[in-house]
């Protein structure tokens, strides 16, 4: 266990507390009933009105949808820690920083992932209502995966937004702020020249979930999620870090 | 077993905790001692690796602090001040989160060890409540639980009575009582018979810097600079007020309500054999004779006000 990169046990212990705490707490429960309310709308709308068998509606709105959503899951995280001094507590017994950081995460990536999953609910609809040969499967599980993969990337986002002080506020916004602009730059990549456009939009969202929503799984993109959570969560753990000045 | 060399800590400029040393041996309870905003509490962070040192060197258990903090909190309990807990966790889901954290993995010896120290810190009438619902003694005894669960080598304990009416003093004192025996600790308090109750020396810190170190009573007479000693003798008032005054090293003599005197003497010569001698020699009986001592708080108070 000295050397080991991780505490493991400690990892688990607090990814544990955090997902049970999330299961515990009515703003929780009030954000998964907002984004079951209003994803299904977005499903059920195209699908009897329109007789539309696509999770396109998804795809388009639900990363503006985390935006909001996953800031207030993670905004807690840490700020309510060092809030309360229960970070000093946790700093002091023999854990790392990357333990603590990762540990958090993991229990908000457990909840994002059960919420990802639930959105399968959507996808047996669709398979039921469309014809045998109609249902892209590559294509509703990419959508899949790219909602849960911009859920885990807005959530690095979150816990370094958390690790910021001691406000939620603060955190909230921060949060909102950063996960708007990753959601914006993909929208506004069209309008720029050449190769600023491929820039912004490579750094955009849009393009990478539009890819996986097509059924394309392109190492670019998974390699673009990959790199926004280990970025944000070795943000939040500079910051740890910085705290203890 | 705690080694602090010259431990310096600045925050903007100004130091909390300036070129502070100690070597607290194995087994001894020392109480630091000093007014809020002395620097205790960062000493204290410094020990527990929770901050960095600017300057200087700390060692716990043979372990340099700042190249080994995983290993040095492995081998130590630490009750921070105002003892943060989850409020909303369950007392024994409180220690068993605690000891997951500490890599109790094994599900059966964390049990046995959440057993041990709720019973060893009285906490089985509180199971099943809340660790936002305890009262403040209470919440303190799981403080210490959730700081013993290890079964560490090194407590550091800061402020562990603060907030206590003085049945949870008593009460948390006691428990501090029982560990003394078997760990080396590091108790931080502005509560003075705190200190003199519980601790074999004291460290008084002020404004970031050591201005004594030594056993409470030592202290007092390293600090005292003259020997006070009051004397009843039954005879005539006046005649022994003379003699008094007439011994050999006598400063001052002056005369006390009920009959007594003071009699006062350079620090350093104490006077009561010589009394004794005098009363035998004119037959005044000896009603009392009380050398006095500077309690702790005198102590305290001479040290931490001049500044």
């Amino acid at each position: 266990m000295k050397n080991a990169l991780f505490q493991t046990r400690a990892v688990k212990a607090l990814a544990g507390r955090t997902l049970r705490w999330y299961f515990e707490s009515p703003a929780a429960t009030v954000t998964l009933f907002v984004f079951y309310l209003l994803t299904g709308y977005l499903f059920a709308a195209p699908l009897f009105l329109l007789k539309a068998a696509s999770l396109r509606g998804l795809v388009d709105f639900v990363p503006l949808l985390l935006a909001f959503l996953v800031p207030a899951l993670t905004m807690g995280l840490l700020a309510e820690e060092l809030r309360s001094g229960t970070f000093e507590t946790l700093a002091t017994l023999p854990l790392e920083d990357w333990d603590i950081v990762l540990g958090k995460y993991l229990g908000f990536a457990a909840l994002n992932l059960a919420c990802a999953a639930g959105l399968l609910f959507y996808a047996l609809v669709l398979w039921l209502c469309a014809s045998p040969a109609g249902l892209d499967w590559g294509g509703v599980l990419g959508t899949l995966l790219g909602l849960a993969l911009t859920g885990l990337a807005f959530g690095a986002v979150g816990i370094f937004a958390s690790s910021l002080g001691r406000n939620q506020v603060v955190a909230f916004v921060t949060a909102f702020l950063v996960c708007f602009g990753l959601f914006i730059l993909g929208k506004i990549a069209g309008l720029l020249p050449g190769s600023l456009g491929a820039l912004v939009e490579y750094a955009g969202l849009d393009s990478h979930v539009e890819n996986l929503a097509k059924g394309v799984l392109d190492s670019r993109d998974l390699v673009y999620f990959a790199s926004l959570i280990a970025a944000f969560l070795y943000l939040a753990v500079q910051r740890l870090r910085a705290r203890r000045f | 077993m705690i080694l602090a060399q010259n431990l310096t800590k600045r925050f903007g400029g100004r130091a909390a905790v300036d070129h502070v040393s100690f070597d607290i041996p194995q087994g001894q309870v020392v109480g630091f001692l000093g007014p809020n905003g002395a620097g205790k509490t960062t000493t204290m962070r410094l020990l527990t690796a929770y901050l960095p040192a600017d300057e200087g060197h700390a060692e716990l258990a043979g372990l340099d602090v700042a190249e080994q903090p995983l290993a040095v909190r492995r081998r130590l309990g630490y009750l921070p001040e105002d003892n943060p807990l989850w409020e909303d966790l369950e007392l024994t889901e409180a220690l068993h989160f605690v000891g997951r954290l500490r890599g109790l993995g094994d599900d059966g010896l964390r049990a046995a060890r959440v057993r041990a120290v709720v019973k060893s810190c009285g906490l089985r009438r509180e199971v099943g409540s809340k660790v936002g619902e305890l009262s403040k003694g209470f919440r303190q005894r799981l403080g210490l639980a959730a700081a013993i669960i290890h079964d560490p080598e090194i407590l550091i304990l800061d402020e562990p009575t603060s907030g206590l009416d003085p049945n949870q003093v008593l009460e948390v004192r006691g428990l501090i009582g029982e560990l003394r025996a078997r760990k080396t600790m590091l108790i931080s308090t502005h509560i003075l018979p705190e200190a003199t109750a519980t601790c074999d020396r004291v460290i008084i810190i002020n404004a970031g810097r050591i201005v004594a170190d030594g056993a409470p009573a030592d202290l007092a007479g390293d600090l005292a600079d003259q020997n006070r000693l009051h004397v009843e003798l039954k005879g005539p008032a006046d005649d022994i007020r003379r003699a008094l005054a007439g011994l050999p090293g006598a400063a001052r003599v002056e005369g006390e309500e009920g009959g007594s005197f003071l009699l006062e003497s350079a620090a350093g010569t104490d006077l009561r054999e010589e009394v004794f001698h005098l009363a035998v020699r004119h037959s005044w009986p000896i009603l009392s004779l009380r050398q006095e001592r500077l309690s702790l708080e005198e102590v305290f108070r001479a040290l931490t006000q001049e500044r």
